[in-house]
């Protein structure tokens, strides 16, 4: 047959059959010491943003307590590093829109000023920003999600404290019909992707 | 100089959904194929994990980054500007392609789907016809289909009820789909209280509900285990290979014969034309080399954007304007399915659509194709209402809020809190047909890290196509009503851009003045090239395109087998 030599394919496909009945150890790939982006000073703005998106209240811990500026951070430094600089310059504009519209840096306002200035980036009338306040409003929102209701491998929803928020039962490597009930609260199975569950898929 | 590499009978360019499907009777008829993919293998313990930020935010599901690297660019009409580019192909690269994370409906399209437009003609007369729609019936029937149909469902592994075996119909199944020869070789996957209760609301209103057909194994099958229905299927792979992708299915079984070989992380760049104006192999790069392969038959089975982008990338003497593209019509009668109608509903109590497949469903025909009376309605074709799980928390969280809360703060906290488990959305699938003004081409700016053009996709939104999502979704708001939703709300209406469902570019008819390939799937032009994939079908209908597609590859594949001589 031909002169390149062949993938090795069927020896490869063996291991396939294998991996799938045999159990794994849990795979625990990278992120051991996760690069971050942010300077400290960054970091707090951006925490306390977050924050205001998703506060700590009566019903349970906000994006903070979560760890989602964490998740954000990280992101900065690795899947979303092409976005850092344009991230770190809408933080910039926050905290001098924060200072031109109510006198102060945004982390030293009260929460109802920190609001304020939140409601004016959201409806797309605060000033400095590029392209608009709009746009960088939604994608520290869209972000916030993530770092709040994403695996914990990724830095946030620390302690599944988000899952546990909007009821969202974890992964599971098998489901049954009582896990796709109605009317019930689906018992929460408090489990990674990336560590915990026996294939560790 | 590229290498030149041993000849082989048939190479097939993408072991995906459809290539990955062809190589098997190739193989088991003796003929010699080599296999060429882009991607390589992807081991379900180390690339696939029920993580929505890898699978859904990211698109972490794929071998290599070559979709991503090409990805296509996208404008409304001829004289708009493209819109900024997608960061994620909707397609993925891998042995296997993008059956690897599909969502794995296997629909059968209705006998209706292939004969369109006389039928519609005879029905509601020729002005019916959407203006400026491309469409023609297909040079071949449902019933020419229906064995190779068969074929896939077993052979690949499809789960589901029939609803009419040979004309006898079980309400059970799809009363409206075409006759069967026989029932699936396994059950559909297993309801869950929501979808029985959309079931039995459906019932209540007079419609014919039933659970959707799936290529995903609902019981144990060819020795692969049945579902566990642990919610990351879609654009995620199977961890258990439940999922009947091509990698587990029919490329092992071409492999057995010892007629397959896969020359992996090969990235095709030409297909190459000898003196005779025929196909004489396949050029593609691998680790920095070029190699040269030759082939007696070349069958193209990548996407439908690259289908069309290789070919007018294959310009020679013989073909000046690309590849099979004497008559200009590769790129031409290009259209993205109409997939993008949802409507969201809330319901006061948990439904709990967290975990199982979005083919875990429930589905309602009434709607589509021509199964209703369109006399005064001013569209064709229809639509299809499925309703599935698998919901994500980082898209829970970001649902709709009904005008009930705020997108922020503390009340929009406590009203994700009490709802985040209460909502849904439906898919619908709509008959999308082709149009003279929405086509592919090669991009004039953005290219390729070879420099090659990327495909480009212009694509507008068409009347006839809104009108029957709209349909659609009036129909599903009655279904949520019904089932005691107390918001419902519609979704943005459209075709979009990139797609998962896109088709044609290399159309599939008998009139060489407006098909690029004939009845078995062969171009008109070039007698030795095949064209595999969605991209040779001339319309949608209301279903997800692969079972299609597949069916169609077998079958030209067995054209090759039968006149091999003649070829």
């Amino acid at each position: 047959m031909p002169e390149e030599k062949e993938t090795g394919s069927v020896s490869r496909r063996s291991i396939l059959v294998g991996a799938a009945i045999v159990p794994l150890t849990a795979i625990r790939s990278a992120a051991q010491t996760p690069q971050t982006a942010l300077t400290s000073d960054q970091f707090k703005l951006l925490d306390a943003f977050t924050d205001r998106l998703i506060p700590k209240d009566e019903n349970g811990p906000g994006a903070s307590e979560c760890g989602a500026a964490n998740y954000i951070d990280r992101q900065l430094a690795d899947y979303l590093k092409g976005e850092k600089d344009a991230f770190i310059q809408g933080l910039a504009a926050t905290d001098a829109f924060a200072q031109q519209s109510q006198g102060k840096p945004f982390v030293e306002l009260s929460p109802e000023a920190q609001d304020a200035v939140l409601t004016a980036m959201d409806n797309g009338t605060a000033t400095g920003f590029t392209p608009n306040s709009r746009t960088f409003f939604s994608r520290v929102r869209r972000l916030t999600l993530e770092g709040t209701f994403s695996d914990p491998y990724y830095g946030g929803n620390k302690g599944f404290a988000g899952w546990d928020l909007i009821g969202y039962p974890g992964p599971r490597l098998a489901v049954g019909p009582d896990e796709q009930k109605m009317h019930v609260a689906i018992k929460p199975a408090h489990l990674s992707a990336w560590g915990g569950m026996t294939s560790g898929h | 100089m590229a290498i030149r590499l041993k000849p082989v009978d048939v190479a097939v360019i993408g072991l995906g959904a459809a290539g990955g499907v062809a190589v098997l009777p190739l193989a088991r008829a003796g003929l010699k194929v080599a296999g060429i993919e882009a991607g390589t293998w992807m081991d379900p313990h180390k690339a696939f994990h029920a993580d929505e930020v890898f699978n859904n935010v990211r698109g972490g599901v794929t071998s290599v980054q070559k979709a991503n690297r090409e990805i296509p660019t996208v404008r409304e009409n001829a004289s708009s500007p493209t819109r900024p580019r997608g960061a994620i192909h909707p397609m993925m690269n891998a042995i296997g392609g993008t059956s690897i994370h599909y969502w794995a409906s296997a629909w059968r399209l209705k006998p209706w789907d292939f004969k369109t437009r006389s039928e519609v003609e005879k029905r509601y007369g020729k002005s019916a016809i959407p203006a400026g729609s491309t469409l023609e019936d297909w040079p071949l029937a449902y019933e020419d289909l229906e064995p190779f149909y068969d074929t896939i469902e077993h052979e690949v592994g499809v789960s589901g009820k029939a609803g009419n075996i040979q004309g006898k119909l079980d309400p059970a199944g799809n009363v409206y789909e075409g006759p069967r020869q026989r029932e699936y070789p396994m059950p559909p996957l297993r309801g869950t209280e929501y979808t029985e209760h959309m079931m039995a609301t459906a019932k209540q209103l007079g419609w014919k509900p039933f659970h959707g057909p799936s290529a995903i194994n609902s019981v144990a099958f060819n020795g692969r285990p049945g579902c566990v229905y642990h919610g990351y299927c879609g654009r995620g792979g199977c961890h258990i290979s439940a999922k009947n992708s091509t990698a587990v299915s029919t490329i092992p079984a071409a492999m057995k014969t010892k007629n397959l070989t896969i020359f992996d992380l090969a990235h095709v760049t030409r297909i190459q034309t000898g003196p005779d104006g025929r196909a004489s192999g396949v050029t593609y790069i691998k680790d920095g080399k070029e190699y040269f392969q030759p082939a007696k038959v070349v069958l193209l089975a990548s996407y439908t954007y690259e289908n069309t982008r290789l070919l007018l990338l294959s310009q020679s003497k013989a073909f000046p304007k690309g590849l099979s593209n004497n008559h200009g019509m590769v790129g031409r009668h290009f259209f993205s399915h109409w997939q993008g109608s949802p409507v969201f509903a809330l319901f006061p109590f948990n439904i709990n659509v967290w975990y199982g497949t979005p083919a875990q469903t429930t589905v309602v025909d009434d709607f589509a194709d021509d199964n209703f009376d369109h006399s005064r309605l001013g569209f064709i074709g229809g639509t299809s209402i499925s309703l599935g799980t698998e919901m994500h928390p980082i898209e829970a969280a970001g649902m709709q809020t009904f005008g009930r809360a705020p997108q922020w703060g503390s009340k929009w906290k406590a009203f994700v809190k009490e709802n985040a488990a209460r909502w849904t959305s439906s898919y619908l699938q709509t008959s999308t047909y082709p149009y003279e003004q929405n086509f592919l081409d090669l991009d004039t700016e953005v290219r390729d890290p070879l420099g090659d053009s990327v495909c480009r996709i212009t694509n507008a939104n068409m009347q006839n196509e809104a009108r029957a999502a709209a349909f659609g979704q009036a129909k599903t708001e009655d279904w949520f009503r019904a089932a005691g939703a107390i918001e419902i709300i519609r979704g943005g209406a459209g075709s979009g851009g990139l797609s998962t469902h896109a088709y044609g570019g290399t159309r599939m008819g008998d009139n060489p003045e407006t098909n690029v390939v004939n009845k078995w799937g062969m171009s008109h032009e070039v007698p030795n090239l095949g064209v595999l994939g969605a991209s040779v079908m001339g319309n949608s209908g209301a279903r997800n395109p692969t079972l299609t597609a597949q069916a169609l590859a077998w079958r030209t594949a067995e054209h090759l087998i039968k006149n091999w001589k003649s070829v």
